[in-house]
């Protein structure tokens, strides 16, 4: 079956003879195996920090009082509304020097995965704990809990359960997003891809082995997910 | 009844899509029919490297672009110049889509196993853009350094010769103000592009307190080449006469003095163009 897609893609690449080349992808393997690594890596920093960063904002968004919900909303206002691509080039030229002096590509990748997630992330968390039956919060009141200890031991932890999906959702994107720290040469892996494709001039070959490459990513963490969601269930 | 509605105004919107693009289709093979006298080529460029090639609002400026101009006029032909990026002029160029590449691309044997270029037709080299404290002189002190640069230009492929291949110290972006910019926040010791470039930059920006170093031992002269795909030979001959023109009838030595503010060194340049033939 892959042959078939294979010859197919031969074929609609018309007059000109394509001579798919499986050597140079075997001579940049290397590179591919520490970018893939790198993207790992990032995309793990984002979505634990993300996640840990997103909780609190969720949580200050649904703060009754307006006035101090307000910056939380305007803090996911920004990182929903403008493009992952401009925050990467702010945070890499603009905000890592300011506090480093220099730039960092890595750091640069962590913060702006990191802020942009946490965004997303916030509001999932709003739509899993609001997605709870008030009852429960009444019932942890009522019981004599305060409303730290009811979230903390109630509300959360049902909510969590709810949470999966999107927030598989979330993690699935982190991935693929992290291959825009390519444009301030990160060496992660799409960068690994650019560069094979400046250098051999060829196209089909580096953007394949990427794609290819963060689809097992992808599937890898899909599954991982489904079996957590699986272990969760109560029904 | 609703969803029928609903079906029929996707319809209809797919409907329109369709005669959208076999109209306009339609529209340019009749142009090219009216055309026959001034065929109008399709040019790639990378206008992002001031001040051969950039971006002024929504146009197209440079010396390089008043040169192609000049020498298409005599040659008999109309351009129609597209920005596409860098990596894409050595990915597109043969397949069809574009006649030709102008983007301050050095003719190298490398390249010219693939395409074909025109006789040269500027003498350039690269050099090293440091801030001007820096204690950089040769292309020898950039090891231990961080260097940016612009993928796959023959400033990356020399540095990697000084560094070593795929350095974890060379960045490399994929558009050379990327790389300045990179300098500039400090990301980078120094950047390599070609002195036109680099020049052009430090000059425009005293405020940034940049100075320019070349290392004549590391750095080769090389020489800028309109690039064609393969069996052009036709353009590359109507071309390569149209230079030689220019050059005669003196408005290459005017381009080159509104854009450099010096002359041009014709000589080598001449030189060069016979050793290439």
């Amino acid at each position: 079956m892959c042959y078939a897609i294979f010859a197919i893609f031969t074929n609609f690449t018309g007059g000109h003879t394509m001579n798919f080349s499986f050597e140079i992808i075997i001579d940049y393997l290397p590179y591919f195996g520490k970018g893939a690594l790198l993207t790992i890596g990032l995309s793990i920093a984002g979505i634990l920090l993300g996640t840990i960063l997103g909780l609190f904002i969720g949580l200050g968004k649904m703060i009754r009082n307006k006035w101090l919900a307000f910056p939380f909303e305007c803090y996911i206002t920004f990182f929903r509304g403008t493009p992952l691509l401009v925050q990467i080039l702010l945070v890499h030229f603009g905000v890592v020097p300011m506090f480093l002096g220099t730039t960092n590509g890595i750091v640069a990748g962590v913060i702006a995965l990191t802020l942009n997630a946490s965004a997303y992330i916030a509001e999932i968390f709003r739509a899993g704990i609001q997605s709870l039956d008030r009852g429960q919060m009444e019932a942890a009141r009522s019981l004599g809990m305060s409303h730290v200890q009811a979230m903390r031991y109630i509300i959360i932890p049902q909510a969590f359960k709810r949470m999966i999906p999107p927030l598989g959702n979330e993690f699935v994107i982190l991935i693929k997003d992290s291959s825009l720290l390519s444009v301030v040469a990160t060496p992660e892996l799409m960068h690994w891809g650019r560069m094979m494709m400046g250098q051999h001039a060829k196209v089909w070959e580096p953007y394949l082995t990427a794609a290819f490459i963060y689809l097992v990513l992808t599937l890898s963490l899909t599954l991982l997910l489904n079996h957590l969601e699986k272990r969760l269930k109560t029904e | 009844m609703k969803k029928l509605s609903v079906f029929s105004i996707l319809l209809v919107f797919l409907l329109l899509a369709a005669c959208g693009t076999s109209d306009t289709s339609g529209k340019d093979g009749g142009k090219e029919g009216e055309e026959q006298d001034k065929k109008t080529l399709k040019v790639m460029t990378d206008a992002a490297y001031a001040p051969f090639e950039f971006m002024e609002g929504d146009k197209i400026v440079g010396f390089e672009i008043d040169v192609i101009q000049a020498v298409a006029e005599e040659a008999g032909y109309e351009l129609d110049i597209k920005h596409t990026g860098w990596d894409p002029i050595f990915v597109e160029l043969n397949k069809g889509s574009y006649d030709m590449a102008i983007s301050s691309i050095s003719i190298t044997e490398e390249r010219k196993k693939e395409y074909l270029f025109t006789i040269p037709f500027f003498l350039s080299t690269n050099k090293i853009m440091i801030p001007e404290d820096s204690d950089i002189q040769t292309a020898e002190d950039l090891k231990g350094k961080v260097v940016a640069v612009q993928a796959s230009t023959t400033g990356h492929f020399a540095v990697e010769k000084v560094l070593g291949e795929k350095h974890p110290d060379i960045k490399a972006f994929e558009n050379n103000n990327l790389a300045i910019l990179e300098l500039d926040s400090g990301g980078a010791d120094a950047v390599v592009a070609d002195n036109g470039v680099i020049e052009y930059y430090a000059a425009q920006n005293p405020n940034k307190k940049l100075k320019v170093v070349g290392d004549s031992d590391t750095f080769d002269a090389e020489f800028y080449g309109m690039m064609f795909p393969k069996g052009s030979d036709d353009l590359k001959a109507d071309f390569d006469q149209a230079i030689e023109a220019i050059i005669e009838n003196g408005t290459y030595t005017e381009i080159y003095q509104e854009w450099f503010g010096a002359e041009p060194d014709l000589e080598a340049l001449k030189a060069e163009q016979e050793a290439s033939k």
